[in-house]
C-alpha cells in the first residue's frame, strides 16, 4: 500500500515537473518575443481572448496569426492612447489545435476569467462547436477566416470578417470564364469548406455558360500524387481546357507539385482559391515555372490597391521578416473592431459589445477595407484580388497581387505572364 | 487576470470528465478486464454522437411539420429553423434525449457485437489494427453520406434542458445528467468486474487458451463485453452531441482514442477507479493550462505539442516503472470470494 | 485504354517500391522481435525530417549525406526504443498487447517532439517546417527514357529497393549473423541455447529496420509534393496492411501485398472512378477495406497466435 501512494505522489509530482519544466523551456526559448507593458494603476486595463490553431492542421497560418496579434493590439493600443482614452488592451491567445472540443475549452476558459469578446476559432466546424456556447452566455465571438455559408445566422453573437465562400466562387469563376475556360474540372478537398465553394462555383460557372465537373480528394493524406494521375485521366477523357484548385496550402502545395511534373496538367490552364496562397512551398522553382507556363492565377478576399493593407504589409514584413498569410488582415480588423466596440460600448458586457460592434464596423476601414457586416454578422463588402506566382528579382518566386474583381468582371492592374 | 470563475470552471471540467470517464470506464472494462486491444472506441463514441444527433436534428423538425425533403437540418435554412423551434417544448426535448440514449446503446451495442467476428478471427494482436481502421472507414463514410450533412456535419442541435433560460442552471442540470449516467456506467461495470465474469474476464485476458480449455465460451463472453462496453460508449457520444450541439466526422479521429488510453494506463490497467483518477488527471490538466499558457506569453513551443509529449512519456513510463498504474487490480469481489475467505479465516482461528 | 493510364501505372510502381522500403523492415522486425512497432511511424517522418533539416537549415542537397545520417539516426531510435522500453517489458513477461500499448506511448511522443523541433527551427529561422515542399537533390540523376521519365524520386527508390532486396537476401541467406537473425526469428530458446546472442541479434534487427525505414523517408521527401510532420502517421496503416497482407511473417507474400496495395490505390481507384463514378476521395477506404477484408479472410497466422476456434470451419493447419 505505502509503494501504491508513494507511486501516486511521484507520478504526481513528475508531472507537474514535467510540465514546469517543459513550459520553462518553452518561456525560454520563447522569451524574447514576450512584450512587457507596465501598467500605470489608473489605467483601464481591457482583456480580448484568442483561440488560435497554433498547432494541427492550420498551424502554418496560426503562426503568422499570432504575430498579427501582437501588431494589431500594439497599433491599437497607440491609437485609443492617441484618442485620450486611458485604456489598455491585452490579448490572452490559447492554442485549439484547430479541433472543436478545444476550441469549446478554451471559449470556456476565456469566458470564465471574465472575457467577453473573443477572436477566433479559425475553422467553421469549430465555429459551429462553440455557436451555442457564445449564444447562451452573450460573449461576442468574431472568426476571422470562417466561411461556410451555414454560418450565416441573424441575430447571433458570431461575427465573421471575411465574407462568405459564395463571393469568392463568383470571382473564381469570372476570372477562368474571362480568361477562355469553357470546360473546367473543379478539384476540391472533401471538406465543409472545399464542397460549399465547389457547389457555389459549379453554379455559377454553369450560369455563365461554362461547363464544370466535380472531383474531390480526400485530406489528409500523406501524398497526393494518385489523386493528381486521377485528376489527369479526367482532365483528358473530358477533355477539359483548366482545372480550379479548392484547397488549403499543404494539399494544394502537394498537388501542384505532382501537377508539374504532368504533361497533361501543364497543358492546361489553373485556377486557385485563397487557400495556398502565402505558402512558402509554392515558391519552389518547379511550381514557379509551372505557374508562369500554366499562368496560374488565384482569388483571395482583398481589397487591391488599399495602402492600408500595402502599410500592413511591409510592417509585418520589417517587423517579424514574414509575409501576411492568407486572412491576416481580417485577423487585424477584427482586432481593431473588437477594441473599439469596447470603447463605443462603455460597459465591458456581450450585449452592449455586439451593438456597438455592428455600428463601430459601419465606419471602419482597415487593411481588409470596408468591414460592414450584414445582417447574419458576416462582411457584406468583400471584395476580390487575383494573384499570382511571378519570378522576383535576384532568384525565387513571390506572390503577387495583379487584379480585382469588380461588378461581374476581372480587372487586370498588370501583366502577371509575360 | 480580470477573474475566475470557479463555478463556472468546475461545470465545464466535470462535464467533460464526466463523458471521458464513462469512455475510460467502459474501454478499461473492455481492454483492462477482457483483454480486448480496443483502439476503436472512437467508432462507438462517434456513432452514439451520430445517432442522437441524426435523431434529434430530423424529429424536431419532423413533428413541428417541417418537410425535411425540402429544408434538410444540415442546409441553412433547417439550421435556422432547428435555432427557432429546438427550445419550444421540453418534454419533447426530454424525450428525444431518452430516445437518443437507448437508440445510440442500441446501434452502437450491435455494432460492437458485429466487430467481435473479425476480432475472433484476427487474435489478439491484431485487434487494435482491425478497430483502428473500422475508426477511419467510419469517419470517411459519414464525410460522404449527405443526410447526416456529409462533410458539414450537423449544428445547431437542440439540447435537452435547452429550454431552461437561466445559462447556468442549465449547465448545471445538464453536469446532473452526464454526472447520472457516469455513475450508473461506474456501478455497472463494477458489478460486471466484480462478478464471477469478471473472474472469467481476468482469465481471458491473461491466458486466452487456458480460458478456453476450461470450457468458457470465449467468443460469446468478448461479443457480450463488446456490446456492453460499445453500447455505453455510444451513450457517451449522446452525451458529446448535446454538449457541443455539432457534429462533425473530423471530430472522430484516432487520437479521441488514444486519449482515452492514456487515461486508463495512467490510472491503472484493470482498475475501474483508476480509470474516474486518469480521466480526472488528464481532463483537469488540459482545462487548467488553458488559464496558464497566456500568462506565459508567445512561446516558441506550442504548449499543445509538449501536453502530447508528456502523455506519451506517461504512458511509457507508467508501464516500465509500475504497470498497474495509479491505482493497482484490486482482486475480484464477490459474494463467494466474501463467504470463502470468512471460513478461511475462521479455520485459522 | 484509360486515358492517364501512362501515369498510373508509374505511381503504381512508384508506390510499390516505396511500400516495399516500408514494410519489408516492418515484417522483419516483428518475425525477430515479436513486437508489433506503432513507431513505426515516426522512423519514417524522422528519415524525412533528417532530409529536410539538412536542407532547410544547412542548405544541404546531397541525398546520399541525408540518407546515411538518417539511417543512423532512426536506426539509433530503434535501439533505444529497444533498449529502454520493448527488452525491458518483454523480460517482465508483459503481453503483446501491452508492448504494442507502449509503442503507441512511443509514437505520440516522438511525433510531437518533432513537431517541437519544428517549432523551434521555425522560430529560429523564420522557415516552416510544418509543410515543407519537394527537395530536388543534387547527385540524383534524372530523365526520360524511351519516352518514360524517371523522376528523381523513382531513380532513388528503384536502387534503394533493389539493394534492399539484394543485400537482404545475401545477408539473411550467406552470413553467419544473418542466419542467427534467422534463427532467433524461427525459435529464439533454441537460438539461445545454440549460442547465439539474442539481445545482439535483436538491437541489429532494430537497427537495420529502423535505418531502412528512415531511408525510404529521406527518398519521400524527392517524391511528395509538401512534407508534413504527418507523413508517417497518414501512411502507417498502408504499410500495416502490407505486412499483414504478408502475415508479418513471409518477405515474399509482403512483396506481393506492396503490389496489390498500390495497385489497389492507384489503378483501382481510377477504375471504379471512370467506370462506376465513385468519388476519388474514397482511395483511403479502399485501403482499409482491403486490411479488414485481408485480415478477416486470411488470418495472419505465424503473428497472430491463433486460436483453436478460429480454424474449427477450416480443419487444422496440415
Amino acid at each position: 500500500m505505502v509503494f501504491n501512494v508513494k507511486s501516486i505522489a511521484l507520478l504526481v509530482i513528475a508531472l507537474i515537473i514535467g510540465l514546469a519544466i517543459g513550459y520553462g523551456i518553452a518561456s525560454i526559448v520563447g522569451g524574447g518575443m514576450v512584450t512587457t507593458v507596465t501598467v500605470t494603476p489608473e489605467k483601464k486595463t481591457y482583456y480580448i481572448g484568442f483561440t488560435l490553431p497554433l498547432s494541427g492542421e492550420l498551424s502554418s497560418i496560426g503562426k503568422v496569426w499570432e504575430k498579427v496579434v501582437q501588431l494589431a493590439i500594439e497599433d491599437l493600443n497607440r491609437e485609443v492612447q492617441a484618442y485620450g482614452f486611458n485604456v489598455e488592451f491585452r490579448a490572452v491567445i490559447l492554442d485549439d489545435g484547430t479541433t472543436e472540443e478545444k476550441a469549446l475549452q478554451n471559449v470556456q476558459s476565456l469566458v470564465q476569467q471574465g472575457i467577453k469578446v473573443i477572436i477566433g476559432p479559425a475553422a467553421s466546424a469549430q465555429v459551429k462547436v462553440v455557436k451555442s456556447y457564445v449564444d447562451s452566455n452573450k460573449i461576442v465571438l468574431i472568426s476571422p477566416s470562417s466561411t461556410a455559408p451555414t454560418l450565416a445566422i441573424p441575430g447571433d453573437y458570431v461575427f465573421r470578417t471575411v465574407g462568405s465562400d459564395a463571393g469568392q466562387a463568383k470571382a473564381l469563376a469570372t476570372l477562368a470564364y474571362q480568361e477562355g475556360a469553357r470546360k473546367v474540372i473543379v478539384f476540391f478537398r472533401n471538406d465543409e469548406y472545399g464542397n460549399a465553394f465547389a457547389d457555389f462555383l459549379v453554379s455559377y460557372f454553369r450560369e455563365m455558360g461554362g461547363v464544370a465537373i466535380k472531383l474531390s480528394y480526400q485530406t489528409g493524406l500523406p501524398d497526393y500524387a494518385s489523386e493528381v494521375a486521377t485528376l489527369a485521366s479526367k482532365v483528358q477523357s473530358e477533355g477539359a481546357d483548366a482545372v480550379i484548385l479548392i484547397s488549403f496550402d499543404t494539399d494544394g502545395a502537394n498537388i501542384l507539385s505532382h501537377a508539374a511534373e504532368s504533361e497533361i496538367l501543364s497543358s492546361v490552364r489553373w485556377f486557385v482559391s485563397e487557400g495556398p496562397h502565402g505558402a512558402g512551398e509554392l515558391l519552389s522553382p518547379a511550381i514557379g515555372q509551372f505557374a508562369s507556363k500554366v499562368r496560374l492565377f488565384g482569388t483571395r478576399p482583398l481589397f487591391i490597391a488599399n495602402p492600408l493593407y500595402e502599410g500592413f504589409r511591409d510592417r509585418m514584413k520589417q517587423k517579424f521578416g514574414m509575409e501576411p498569410g492568407v486572412f491576416s488582415e481580417n485577423l487585424y480588423d477584427a482586432i481593431k473592431l473588437a477594441g473599439w466596440a469596447i470603447l463605443r460600448a462603455g460597459t465591458y458586457d456581450g450585449e452592449a459589445i455586439r451593438a456597438a460592434l455592428i455600428e463601430v464596423a459601419k465606419t471602419y476601414y482597415g487593411p481588409s477595407g470596408w468591414t460592414f457586416f450584414d445582417n447574419a454578422g458576416d462582411k457584406a463588402l468583400q471584395d476580390y484580388g487575383v494573384w499570382a506566382i511571378v519570378p522576383r528579382a535576384p532568384e525565387g518566386y513571390q506572390f503577387k497581387d495583379v487584379g480585382l474583381y469588380e461588378r461581374g468582371s476581372i480587372v487586370f492592374l498588370e501583366e502577371a505572364y509575360s | 487576470m480580470i477573474g475566475f470563475d470557479i463555478v463556472g470552471f468546475m461545470i465545464s471540467w466535470l462535464t467533460l470528465f464526466g463523458i471521458y470517464a464513462i469512455l475510460a470506464l467502459t474501454l478499461n472494462l473492455e481492454s483492462g478486464t477482457a483483454g480486448i486491444t480496443n483502439f476503436g472506441k472512437v467508432v462507438f463514441y462517434g456513432v452514439g454522437a451520430y445517432v442522437s444527433a441524426t435523431l434529434t436534428a430530423y424529429l424536431i423538425l419532423i413533428l413541428n411539420g417541417v418537410d425535411v425533403s425540402e429544408t434538410p437540418p444540415y442546409g441553412i435554412r433547417g439550421i435556422i429553423l432547428l435555432g427557432e423551434l429546438g427550445n419550444k417544448n421540453p418534454l419533447l426535448n426530454i424525450g428525444l434525449l431518452v430516445l437518443s440514449l437507448v437508440i445510440a446503446f442500441a446501434v452502437s451495442g450491435v455494432l460492437g457485437y458485429l466487430l467481435t467476428y473479425p476480432i475472433l478471427r484476427v487474435g489478439p494482436a491484431f485487434v487494435g489494427f482491425t478497430l483502428l481502421s473500422s475508426g477511419e472507414l467510419l469517419r470517411i463514410f459519414l464525410q460522404h453520406y449527405e443526410p447526416v450533412g456529409a462533410s458539414k456535419g450537423l449544428m445547431a442541435i437542440p439540447t435537452p434542458f435547452g429550454w431552461i433560460a437561466d445559462s447556468r442552471l442549465r449547465e448545471v442540470t445538464y453536469l446532473g445528467l452526464v454526472l447520472g449516467l457516469l455513475a450508473v456506467t461506474y456501478v455497472v461495470t463494477h458489478r460486471l468486474v466484480n462478478s464471477p465474469l469478471g473472474r472469467t474476464l481476468r482469465a481471458l485476458r491473461d491466458d486466452e487458451i487456458a480460458a478456453l480449455c476450461l470450457g468458457k465460451h470465449v467468443p460469446r463472453i468478448k461479443a457480450t463485453i463488446l456490446f456492453i462496453g460499445s453500447g455505453v460508449a455510444g451513450m457517451a457520444g449522446v452525451l458529446l452531441t448535446y454538449y457541443l450541439t455539432s457534429v462533425n466526422p473530423n471530430m472522430f479521429v484516432p487520437a479521441v482514442t488514444f486519449n482515452v488510453w492514456a487515461m486508463i494506463i495512467l490510472g491503472g490497467f484493470g482498475n475501474l477507479k483508476g480509470s474516474l483518477l486518469g480521466a480526472s488527471v488528464i481532463t483537469f490538466v488540459d482545462r487548467v493550462l488553458t488559464f496558464v499558457t497566456p500568462q506565459l506569453g508567445i512561446a516558441a513551443i506550442s504548449p499543445d505539442y509538449l501536453r502530447w509529449v508528456i502523455v506519451g512519456l506517461l504512458i511509457v513510463v507508467v508501464l516500465l516503472v509500475n504497470p498497474r498504474g495509479l491505482l493497482p487490480e484490486k482482486p475480484i469481489r464477490t459474494p463467494a470470494v466474501d463467504v470463502i475467505l470468512e471460513e478461511f479465516r475462521g479455520e485459522s482461528k | 485504354m484509360i486515358p492517364g493510364v501512362q501515369q498510373a501505372l508509374m505511381n503504381t510502381f512508384q508506390y510499390m517500391l516505396f511500400y516495399l522500403i516500408f514494410s519489408i523492415p516492418l515484417t522483419l522486425s516483428y518475425r525477430t522481435t515479436k513486437v508489433i512497432n506503432f513507431a513505426h511511424a515516426n522512423f519514417i517522418t524522422y528519415g524525412a525530417y533528417v532530409a529536410i533539416f539538412l536542407h532547410g537549415l544547412l542548405g544541404l542537397d546531397i541525398m546520399s549525406v541525408a540518407v546515411v545520417l538518417a539511417f543512423i539516426v532512426t536506426g539509433a531510435i530503434a535501439v533505444l526504443n529497444n533498449t529502454l522500453v520493448f527488452t525491458p517489458l518483454q523480460k517482465r513477461g508483459s503481453s503483446p498487447a501491452i508492448i504494442m500499448i507502449s509503442s503507441m506511448g512511443l509514437w505520440i511522443t516522438y511525433k510531437y517532439l518533432l513537431y517541437m523541433i519544428t517549432d523551434v527551427a521555425r522560430y529560429y529561422t523564420a522557415k516552416n517546417f510544418v509543410s515543407y515542399g519537394r527537395i530536388t537533390y543534387s547527385d540524383v540523376p534524372r530523365g526520360s527514357i524511351v519516352g518514360i521519365s524517371f523522376s528523381q524520386a523513382l531513380v532513388a527508390s528503384l536502387v534503394a529497393a533493389s539493394l534492399l532486396v539484394a543485400l537482404l537476401y545475401l545477408f539473411l541467406e550467406k552470413t553467419k549473423i544473418g542466419r542467427a537473425m534467422r534463427a532467433v526469428a524461427d525459435n529464439p530458446s533454441l537460438a539461445e541455447i545454440s549460442g547465439i546472442s539474442r539481445p545482439f541479434v535483436v538491437n541489429l534487427t532494430w537497427f537495420i529496420c529502423g535505418g531502412i525505414v528512415g531511408v525510404g523517408g529521406v527518398i519521400w521527401t524527392s517524391f511528395s509534393g509538401a512534407i508534413t510532420p504527418e507523413v508517417g502517421d497518414s501512411a502507417i496503416l498502408q504499410v500495416f496492411t502490407v505486412g499483414f497482407i504478408g502475415g508479418l511473417v513471409s518477405l515474399l507474400r509482403t512483396g506481393i501485398g506492396a503490389v496489390l496495395i498500390s495497385t489497389i490505390e492507384n489503378v483501382g481507384i481510377a477504375i471504379l472512378n471512370t467506370y462506376f463514378g465513385i468519388p476519388v476521395s474514397f482511395r483511403p477506404f479502399l485501403t482499409f477495406v482491403t486490411l479488414i477484408t485481408t485480415l478477416i479472410v486470411f488470418p495472419p497466422l505465424g503473428a497472430g497466435g491463433g486460436l483453436p476456434y478460429r480454424f474449427l470451419r477450416r480443419g487444422s493447419r496440415k
